[in-house]
């Protein structure tokens, strides 16, 4: 582990309140584990609130009411729903290639998960704030695509095939524009360290009629915040850029196969998945944790909800778009763009210090 | 009017001022024809099996009936007899009928695949309810029910009590038909018969090469209801009209015209101005509810499932609906017509339901303005949809295409002006085309056609509201029993929501008909799809079925 | 891209004004017009056992089964089956057979959707609605017969 620059991580703030040596390996690890505990937890949390604001927010865009029934504002769905979805019948059709068949919805849901380790929430939350943060990011989120292989490679059903073969496809495409709209940004702040890019951040830009605009890089360069925004959707697979579930083409592309407890998993990893999109701009172009009055970690929750519901809003009026011009957007349009845009920062980065 | 050629260089045989010449058309055909047959609105050619193609081909050619409108089959006590209902798409009002009588013991015709294209299913349903078979035709298999059925239920000696044997494969692998051989690069893959976007109970048998579509191959008959065999069963007077609302279940109502008109016209019945008026404005309520839904579909099939669109054609579909339940008493199933006029008058107060309507149509305009906001203006929606699913008007025509589907690929062919019935032609509306002939072009049409309707529903509103109280007669005296005489044959057409829905009816003289054949839109545009979609992509497969707009309990009857 | 922004806009709108076009049934109970077709109600009272219904319903949905005299022993009409055509009221003499705007029956088996005259004659009011009166049908046509009060129960 890294030793601390700037804030200390969780781990070691729960190793001072529970009193534990970090320099024994094991109690490290104990004080580690609570801490990838309670991201865990959090993060889960919230994902399972999307089921049953997904619906909400749904129902709003199309003049609908949508759950009310249980609990107060329907809240109780969510507790509803999970108890339904885990006690119906686990079907795993014949043929299926087994270990790969069980492993995707672990790995697409873990994948997600383990990217939260290294984001910043405020107060004190990060688990580890290594000096590779970044790359260590992306790395973890385009495991996913593995899972997503799996699943449909294993499913033995050739709509779950076309799925997972067509999200590998768009997950080629746009990783690359997203990596580089994400290091035109480290050019900016000239770290990889998360915790340091937020830290870049928190200068003020300009001031507006007394009111400090703070150097966010989605106001400092709002076009490479405007392309990570649409690499993003591609990344985590939402619309217009949905095309590996396009029900309405494929079914339910490499979900299709699966059924209870591994349906849940993909379905939460995959919502995971956004938030973790989520959190990666509010980290790179939100200024993270940041904001007044209120406490670092419920405005990195508000904006990464912020960007959930963006990408909710999307989906109720984008169109999906092929495949073929995904991947003709992907690399012809976002690549040349991510390029454009990172050599033009680096211009003015290097002449402007 | 855009694609009338100039006819003049080469006029039609048996064309004159006053319609049709059957005696030229007659001398046309020369030896090949055996007899002529006096049907109520046209003629019948009768020629032999084995000329069957030489006769049509020269009556497409020479006399410039380039529209097979509908394959009729049945079988008399000593005969099977097919029927070709042969149009224009010039003028519909030309109408030609060829039939084909065949032995009772070796019941083979000729096929007419060879030069209208659209035979080919038409044929094979009328082998598969009949048992008509036809040489040269490509692929003669049974199309509406099962492979393994045993008998044509449709045939005068089918045992309604034998018991069929389907043959249930547990074991059988269903992917057995896989084409991924060694040596091919292709996919195999069912679309269907259970699947999000095929709109009902629809198998598309599709080969992929890598994401396109190398052959696509539509395999209908989930959705058969014996509907013509239904109708055979009941009486004119009433009993058949509550089923054609279970045609096209999306538009209901405008079905039920079909009906009424081949009803009405085989037993010369009159229906009073005051239910013209009223049969014109609910048929094209219903029209715009019917064209909402395909909208809304339509969006799904390009949007993805979170579509706001889908919701926001089905509030406006719904007052429509709600108008209509008002006026019919039902929100689909109407059953609102009558033989000689309809059931109801306009609901008391009358005041209230025309401002309930007219407030439907003031929001109207808004409301479109919204969708072209989010369906037509939007660039991924274009690029989505230019040019794909593209339908030449010549591919059309062999297919028999007709309503919005034809429209959009530029064919200036709408039953309600160029044959006209109920209250149209004394109202102000015009018929809407696009040249674009792809599945923008198809959204396009339905989207003015409901500015169309509009129209129309406004003008009969005001009609009906000045209609004077004391002639608003609902239904003209009609017997409270029909029965035509028999063997008289009718063929005749309306428009509804899809196209041309035609009803053929035999009657022999009882009070229930003898034949009753429909001919529904669907049937033959869905015919088209693999021409359009063979070479597209997965997504643009299944774009261009939904801008087909094809509703299956239509299709399969 | 302006199309694209129009069209968000627009769902935009639409989330933030509020508005919803759907119901919270079964709390609130929908508007159905007066004309509405529902569940059929039956008087054995006005009934002449005439079979008009029997033999204008065109799919056999009505039964009904007298003695040597025309004396009704029974009426029995499957509501799943039937089409809620109203031919059978349109045609009775006597309004014995009436449609209410009733829309809601479940059953467990299709079997319990086969009412019989008791069960018919049991078949609530919806809002108590009086179907004969906001149709006005147009009985001239026929029968000229079947005005005036009709008393049920
Ligand atoms: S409503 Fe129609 S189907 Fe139902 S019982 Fe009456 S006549 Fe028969
Ligand atoms: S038509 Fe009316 S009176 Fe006649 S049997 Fe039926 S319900 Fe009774």
């Amino acid at each position: 582990m890294t030793g601390p620059l700037q804030a200390t991580t969780l781990p070691e703030t729960l190793s001072g309140l529970l009193g534990l040596n970090t320099n024994d390996p094991l109690q490290w690890f104990l004080a580690a584990l609570i801490a990838s505990a309670l991201v865990g937890t959090l993060m889960l949390t919230n994902t399972a609130l999307v089921i049953w604001a997904k619906r909400k927010i749904t129902a709003a865009f199309t003049d609908r009411i949508a759950i009310n029934r249980v609990g107060p504002f329907g809240l109780l769905i969510i507790v509803a729903d999970a108890v339904r979805l885990l006690s119906k019948e686990l079907i795993v059709p014949d043929e299926v290639d087994r270990p790969a068949y069980d492993l995707a919805p672990l790995v697409l849901a873990s994948s997600a998960l383990l990217g939260f380790a290294v984001i910043p929430m405020g107060n004190g939350i990060q688990i580890a704030d290594p000096e590779t943060g970044l790359a260590y990011v992306f790395a973890v989120a385009s495991l996913a695509s593995l899972g997503l292989v799996m699943a449909g490679y294993a499913s033995n059903n050739k709509y779950s095939f076309l799925g997972s073969l067509r999200a590998v496809a768009q997950n080629l495409a746009y990783e690359i524009p997203l990596v580089l709209t994400g290091v035109s940004v480290v050019i900016f702040a000239g770290t990889l360290r998360l915790s340091e890019i937020v830290a870049a951040q928190s200068e003020t830009l300009f001031t507006l009629g007394g009111l400090a605009i703070p150097s966010w890089y989605a106001f400092v360069n709002p076009f490479a915040f405007v392309l990570f925004m649409a690499a993003n959707l591609a990344e985590v697979g939402r619309n217009p850029f949905d095309i590996p579930e396009a029900p309405n083409e494929i079914v339910a592309g490499y979900m299709t196969e699966y059924s209870s407890v591994y349906f849940v998993l993909l379905y939460l990893g995959e919502f995971i998945h956004v938030f973790l999109g989520a959190a990666i701009v509010t980290t790179l172009f939100l200024g993270g944790p940041a904001g007044p009055v209120l406490p670092g970690i419920v405005w990195f929750l508000i904006k990464i909800w912020a960007v959930f519901l963006f990408t909710q809003w999307t989906r109720s009026a984008v169109p999906r778009v092929r495949i073929d011009q995904l991947i003709e957007i992907g690399w012809k349009g976002m690549l040349v763009l991510s390029i454009a845009n990172l050599v033009l920062t680096a211009v003015i980065v290097g002449v402007l210090v | 009017m855009s694609l009338e050629e100039p006819r003049d260089a080469k006029p039609e045989i048996g064309v004159t001022d006053d319609g049709l010449d059957y005696d030229a058309l007659a001398a046309l055909l020369g030896d090949t024809l055996l007899d002529r047959e006096d049907h109520v609105t046209t003629e019948g050619f009768v020629v032999r099996p084995d000329d069957v193609q030489d006769a049509l081909r020269t009556l497409k050619q020479e006399a410039g009936f380039d529209h097979c409108s509908c394959v009729t089959a049945q079988e008399y006590q000593d005969r099977y007899e097919s029927i070709y209902h042969l149009k224009k798409y010039d003028d519909p009002t030309h109408e030609l009928s060829v039939v084909v009588p065949t032995s009772r013991d070796d019941p083979v015709s000729q096929s007419a695949n060879d030069v209208y294209r659209t035979a080919d299913w038409h044929e094979r349903e009328a082998y598969d309810l009949v048992g008509i078979e036809y040489e040269d035709h490509p692929d003669m298999r049974r199309i509406l029910l099962p492979e393994t059925w045993q008998g044509h239920p449709l045939g005068r000696d089918y045992d309604q009590t034998q018991p069929q044997v389907v043959t249930l494969r547990e074991h059988a692998n269903p992917l057995q038909e896989d084409h991924m051989a060694d040596d091919t690069d292709t996919m195999f893959i069912n679309v269907g018969p259970h699947h999000p976007a095929t709109h009902g109970v629809l198998h598309l048998k599709t080969v992929l090469d890598g994401e396109q579509v190398a052959d696509v191959e539509p395999d209908i008959g989930y959705l058969h209801r014996c509907e013509e065999q239904l109708c055979q069963q009941c009486t004119y007077r009433h009993q058949i009209m509550p089923y054609p609302d279970r045609w096209d279940y999306t538009a209901n109502l405008i079905n039920e015209w079909s009906y009424a008109r081949a009803a009405e016209t085989l037993a010369d019945i009159d229906v009073p101005e005051y239910a013209q008026v009223l049969r014109t404005m609910s048929a094209e309520l219903s029209r715009m509810a019917g064209h909402f839904l395909a909208l809304g579909t339509f969006a799904l099939d390009v949007y993805g499932e979170f579509t706001a669109i889908f919701q926001y054609a089905f509030r406006d579909r719904e007052i429509a609906q709600d108008i209509l339940e008002d006026l019919t008493g039902q929100r689909m199933m109407h059953n609102y017509f009558r033989l000689g006029g309809v059931v109801w008058d306009l609901p008391n107060p009358r005041e209230e339901f025309f401002e309930k309507t007219r407030d439907f149509l003031d929001d109207l305009p808004a409301k479109l303005d919204e969708y072209h906001d989010m369906i037509t203006s939007n660039e991924i929606f274009q690029v989505r949809c230019v040019n794909t699913g593209v339908l030449e008007p010549d591919v059309a025509k062999e297919y028999g295409a007709t309503g919005p589907v034809a429209r959009g690929s530029g064919i200036d062919y709408d039953l309600r002006r160029d044959d006209p019935y109920g209250y149209y032609p004394e109202l102000d509306w015009d018929v809407v085309t696009e040249d674009g002939c792809d599945n923008y072009a198809r959204v396009l049409v339905r989207m003015q056609e409901v500015e169309e309707s509009a129209k129309i529903v406004e003008q009969c509103l005001d009609l009906l509201e000045d209609w004077p109280e004391d002639e608003r007669t609902l239904q003209s005296n009609v017997p409270r029993t029909i029965k035509p005489e028999p063997d008289t044959e009718i063929y005749s057409a309306i428009e509804n929501a899809k196209g041309e829905l035609g009803i053929y009816i035999r009657s022999d003289g009882t009070d229930k008909p003898a034949r009753f054949k429909i001919r529904s839109p669907s049937f033959s545009n869905l015919q088209a799809l693999p021409e359009m979609s063979n070479g597209e992509y997965v997504a643009d497969l299944i774009a261009t079925l939904g801008s087909l707009d094809i509703i299956l309990g239509e299709v399969d009857r | 891209m302006i199309g694209i922004l129009k069209g968000m806009a627009t769902t935009m709108k639409h989330a933030l004004d509020g508005e919803t076009f759907t119901v919270e049934y079964p709390d609130t109970a929908p508007d159905v017009s007066p004309r509405f077709r529902g569940v059929h109600k039956f008087s054995q009272e006005r009934c002449i056992w005439c079979r008009q219904c029997e033999n204008v319903c065109p799919n056999d949905t009505i039964q009904i089964v007298t003695d040597e005299q025309r004396n009704g022993e029974q009426y029995n009409l499957h509501i799943g089956q039937c089409i809620y055509c109203r031919l059978c009221e349109e045609v009775c003499p006597v309004d014995a057979i009436l449609l209410t705007q009733n829309f809601e029956f479940t059953a467990d088996t299709k079997d319990e959707l086969a009412y019989n005259k008791e069960q018919l004659k049991n078949v609530p009011w919806y809002k108590d609605i009086d179907p004969l009166e906001s149709r006005e049908p147009d009985r001239g046509a026929w029968i000229g017969e079947g005005e005036g009060e009709i008393d049920y129960q």
